[in-house]
């Protein structure tokens, strides 16, 4: 089995998974070396540029694990948007709405 | 006071002139439903509401409290503004399950998620105090740009106030958020190329890097340039300890919703973002910039400290950057800083007015005044509560400097012992309506005897404000998790109906069981 899964159903893509976890433990590490990295290599510090860098590579990779779970979920979820639109508004206007 | 030419004013009425432009050109769009007034027909590519994320969380204020906390802790006063990384989990987690659930404000999210009497008076209750709080943030906002208007011009700060909260008003009132968010994005453009400029021209006046680094060292303080400058384990100004919860809160927070006092207006974003995908990469690459920008101010506010050592008073360090602009930028670019000042006033005035009337149009007009009300009417609701919140706003700025230490006491107090609720109503399913609204009610009381009323008996010592929060979180968990238990589930036709559309993180067994026995969910997904 992949480390990382590229290839999702709409089903599959709803629930969360391992990708989503790992996500999850890579944004915020791009971040702090995103904004520590920034800081030093304006002060010229060699290394800041490398902390740059690994912040930079970080942000790449979460986006290449998430993204295609995330384009699947998005294209799924349009799909019943309208449907859900409607009964938000019918319970906005204290109208009788379709419950389960 | 500053001397401008004509030059100056020129970039000045050009600016403000495009911004009023904005409302005129969109105005067609903003009026067409409240869909469009409030959230722009739910349509954005991802790239709009992330220029939208970084520049409401740019204000006025926000360059003074960043040049105060770089001053006095050196980079690691970053960590200061590292609250912001809630975005970094929020962005996968619970943007995607708001998202999901449409709802256009929190309020409304509540009556999504929780069921019966006790979601319609959380609904009833955060719509208020949000309508309140854009007011206190209008007025706090405002008056930091009267205060700048006082040192550039020498006004009294009651115009700098009124003056540009109103141009401002005029496209949020024609436009809704179609204005504010067209805006926001030449706003975002303009107040990121001026921080550049001007932050850079600050690092050159300091002689370069390489002279404000060696300065510090000759000046034996070259902890400054250290972002991990620690101060101790619980001692000091920036003690491990801190800086542990800080991260504790700012990124586990990311699970939740409203543990930050800027999930309210993100969470507007969010929902204006055309996809799921699009809200999650809005909120994630709008706070990346956030927190860049405020790498490129502490650098530059390093160079100030060269510049300008050991200034004993804050009010005069919180300054520095616009110290820096104003005193060494050349004559004519001194009308372009200003604009960019403006633009991040601006910015974050827009976003307040249109969130907060939204919060009294949706939650409070429509919910329990007038559910009969027409897309038409609901859009003059939204433009007739923008202006009485910026009249609102003139009062509260004006009266400021006398209500400010309770009003941040007031910001505290809702956010340390609700931080942990707001989390588990998003990640488990058995905690109700019930428990999240007593855990605001025990949090109001907690708050007061922890932080004032018992150190001044004697009978806690006084904490300091991360151990408070500490605290508070535990406390209140003793009075709301036993409420949760003694009182009922939020109904399970409603906790399905949420599970299915938002499909939540964390812990939902029974219900998604449930969901499963009534066929609207596959077991074999799982």
């Amino acid at each position: 089995m992949a480390w990382i899964r590229r290839t999702w159903t709409p089903a599959a893509a709803d629930e969360w998974t391992r990708e989503d976890w790992y996500t999850i433990v890579i944004s915020p590490l791009a971040y702090i070396l995103l904004m520590v990295g920034v800081a030093l290599s304006l002060l010229l510090f060699p290394a800041g540029f490398a902390v740059l860098g690994l912040g930079i590579l970080a942000t790449l990779l979460m986006h290449w694990i998430i993204d295609p779970k995330l384009k699947v979920i998005s294209g799924e979820y349009e799909k019943k948007q309208r449907q859900y639109l409607e009964e938000l508004e019918r319970a906005a206007r204290w109208k009788e709405t379709g419950h389960g | 006071m500053v001397a401008f030419g004509f030059l100056d004013w020129l970039w000045i009425v050009l600016y403000l002139l495009i911004m009023v432009s904005a409302g005129v050109l969109f105005y067609r769009l903003g009026r067409r439903s409240e869909s469009d007034f409030f959230l722009a027909g739910r349509g954005l590519p991802w790239w709009l509401p992330a220029a939208s994320v970084y520049a409401t969380h740019t204000a006025t204020d926000t360059p003074m409290w960043v040049s105060g906390v770089i001053y006095r802790h050196g980079l690691a006063g970053l960590w200061y503004s590292f609250f912001a990384g809630w975005c970094a989990i929020s962005a996968f987690v619970s943007t995607r399950i708001f998202r999901r659930s449409l709802a256009y404000t929190q309020a409304e999210w509540n009556t999504v998620r929780f069921s019966g009497l006790g979601a319609e008076l959380l609904r009833g209750w955060m719509s208020g105090w949000q309508v309140f709080m854009s007011m206190f943030i209008l007025g706090w906002v405002g008056i930091a740009m009267g205060k700048v208007c006082q040192y550039v011009f020498g006004w009294p700060t009651w115009i700098g106030l009124v003056v540009f909260s109103s141009v401002c008003a005029v496209y949020v009132m024609a436009a809704g958020y179609w204005g504010v968010i067209m805006a926001d994005f030449l706003q975002g453009v303009v107040a990121f190329a001026v921080i550049l400029i001007v932050s850079v021209w600050g690092v050159v006046a300091a002689g370069g890097p390489s002279a404000i680094v060696s300065r510090l060292e000759e000046m034996g303080e070259g902890w400054r340039l250290n972002p991990l400058a620690f101060s101790g384990w619980f001692t000091g100004d920036f003690p491990i300890a801190w800086f542990v919860t800080m991260l504790f809160i700012a990124l586990l927070g990311g699970f939740g919703m409203g543990t930050s006092i800027d999930w309210y207006v993100e969470a507007q974003r969010i929902q204006s973002a055309r996809t799921v995908r699009d809200a999650s990469y809005s909120i994630w690459w709008g706070t990346a910039l956030v927190l860049m920008r405020n790498s490129i101010w502490a650098v530059a506010i390093l160079g100030f400290y060269v510049l300008y050592p050991r200034i004993p008073d804050t009010a005069d360090y919180e300054m520095a950057w616009f110290r820096i602009g104003f005193d060494y930028l050349p004559a004519g670019m001194l009308g372009f800083f200003f604009a960019g000042i403006i633009a991040i006033h601006i910015s974050t005035i827009s976003a307040v007015l249109n969130l907060g009337a939204m919060y009294f149009t949706r939650d409070l007009y429509l919910h329990y005044w007038k559910q009969t009300a027409s897309e038409r009417e609901l859009v003059w609701v939204g433009r007739v509560a923008t202006l009485v919140l910026l009249v609102g706003s003139f009062f509260y700025g004006l009266i400021m400097e006398e209500i400010t230490s309770w009003l941040i006491f007031a910001l505290w107090i809702m956010a340390a012992g609700v931080w942990l609720p707001n989390i588990l109503q998003v990640v488990w399913w058995r905690f109700n309506a019930w428990g999240y609204l007593a855990s605001w009610i025990a949090n109001l009381g907690l708050s007061w005897l922890v932080v004032w009323v018992l150190p001044s008996f004697g009978l806690l010592p006084e904490l300091p404000d991360y151990q408070q929060f500490w605290v508070l979180m535990v406390l209140g968990a003793l009075i709301y998790l036993p409420i949760t238990f003694l009182t009922k589930p939020d109904d399970m036709d409603q906790l399905v109906r949420y599970y299915v559309m938002s499909r939540p993180i964390g812990w939902w067994g029974p219900v998604r069981r449930e969901a499963e026995r009534r066929g609207l969910l596959r077991p074999e997904a799982r």
